[in-house]
């Protein structure tokens, strides 16, 4: 009887299945990432390029919430700094001072655009995605250009976004499926960049 | 010998649910980033007038607790420095970092930037997150003393009830202190005086 009453207690076979389908859920990722599509890349082709193109240093930086994430910074700095290179906006690209000293600071934050995003992921979980679920986030990319014949900086922003939806959730509208997160940010981070060196070569101030 | 199965079995679960646990939760020394210059500060220092300057020893100011060096603690995680596990080397390096990207780093500079690290907290409590930083700056040249001063930041920010969020938000703020506190001392007029070529 004692025996008996223990085991109805402490089912070995059903904790161990509560605790595999808990731990799929937290560790599969059972999200998709879309891209936003009202942000798209500007051709290189279509930048109107300097006369006279001067060499720039490059600061890039990531932020989450206005606050440095450098693991961030260090995924996306080869990207960024490839794009600006091949911008053919600048003479020569280098993250130490150059002559003239001209700076280029490209930022780019991300800004919770879904609030209370933990309680949607959370609800999803518990109902096994049944209720599903999207969550934006967004994303501000400012570039500063400074130089020795300006001493106020030429700023351009643009904005973009990336949606994830989580459990038996349609596609966002306006939004391109990425194979991957990290594909998601790759795209996005190169077509908000193009935008915002577009704008900058734009700019009247501009060599 | 069921019951006793059965207390192992329950043993057993639990040191799983506490390792899963401490997996999910991120129990760990998660170091510091490598320094980021920032335009703004390297603007500040080549508008200070300052000329080629070396940053000397940054270390724990005298008589403060070794820990305020060694690491600050985040629900359970910790973070630490990934120079000599010292945060006052970490703020040395960071001011390294916004000198050298202005082109005024020169290590054989009679001009010789110290640091003292005086206060260092982080607090990723539920609702609000806080942290602070300070230290003694001193400014030498040869001999001559031209600069001691103690210099604090703070932050306060929305920390999430999810460690998950929270950590990561915490950290990165706390790192965004060290650039904020370079940023005062460069835009310090009496540092500025102090430095002039």
């Amino acid at each position: 009887m004692v025996n008996g009453l223990a085991a109805s207690r402490f089912n070995p076979r059903h904790w161990a299945r509560q605790v595999l389908l808990l731990a799929t859920l937290a560790l599969s990722g059972c999200a998709t990432h879309y891209v936003d599509s009202n942000t798209k890349e500007v051709p290189v082709a279509d930048y109107k390029k300097p006369v006279n193109a001067k060499p720039v240093q490059l600061l890039f930086e990531f932020q989450t919430r206005g606050a440095i994430n450098t693991r961030a910074t260090d995924f996306l700095k080869a990207q960024v700094s490839d794009q600006v290179k091949t911008s053919g906006l600048f003479s020569a690209v280098d993250d130490k001072p150059v002559a003239g000293g001209a700076l280029l600071s490209v930022t780019l934050n991300n800004v919770p655009l879904t609030d209370d995003l933990f309680t949607k992921g959370f609800v999803t979980g518990l109902t096994f995605g049944l209720a599903g679920s999207t969550v934006s986030d967004g994303y501000v990319c400012t570039v500063k250009y400074v130089d020795a014949g300006h001493a106020d900086p030429i700023v351009k922003m643009a904005r973009h976004a990336i949606h994830t939806t989580m459990g038996a959730s349609g596609a966002p509208p306006n939004a391109i499926k990425a194979d991957s997160v990290t594909a998601a940010i790759n795209v996005m981070t190169r077509q908000i960049v193009s935008q915002v060196l577009n704008d900058l070569a734009q700019d009247p101030a501009f060599p | 010998m069921n019951i006793t199965m059965n207390k192992i079995l329950r043993r057993a679960f639990s040191a799983f649910s506490l390792v899963g646990l401490a997996v999910l939760t991120g129990c760990a020394a998660v170091p510091l980033g490598t320094p980021i210059a920032s335009m703004e500060n390297i603007q500040s220092a080549k508008s200070a007038g300052l000329g080629p300057t070396a940053v000397g020893e940054f270390k724990l100011a005298t008589g403060k607790d070794a820990r305020i060096d060694k690491e600050v603690g985040i629900r359970g995680s910790t973070v630490v420095s990934p120079y000599g596990q010292s945060l006052a080397a970490y703020l040395g390096e960071t001011l390294k970092t916004e000198l050298a990207a202005a082109g005024l780093l020169d290590a054989a500079s009679t001009t010789v930037i110290k640091g003292f690290l005086t206060e260092s907290t982080l607090d990723a409590g539920i609702g609000e997150g806080k942290g602070s930083l300070a230290a003694r700056f001193v400014v030498v040249r040869g001999s001559d003393t031209r600069y001691d001063k103690e210099l604090r930041v703070n932050a306060v920010w929305e920390s999430s009830f999810v460690g998950a969020v929270a950590i990561p938000t915490a950290r990165n703020e706390y790192t965004l202190l060290y650039r904020k506190l370079v940023g005062m001392l460069l835009a310090d007029p009496e540092f500025r005086k102090a430095v002039a070529r």
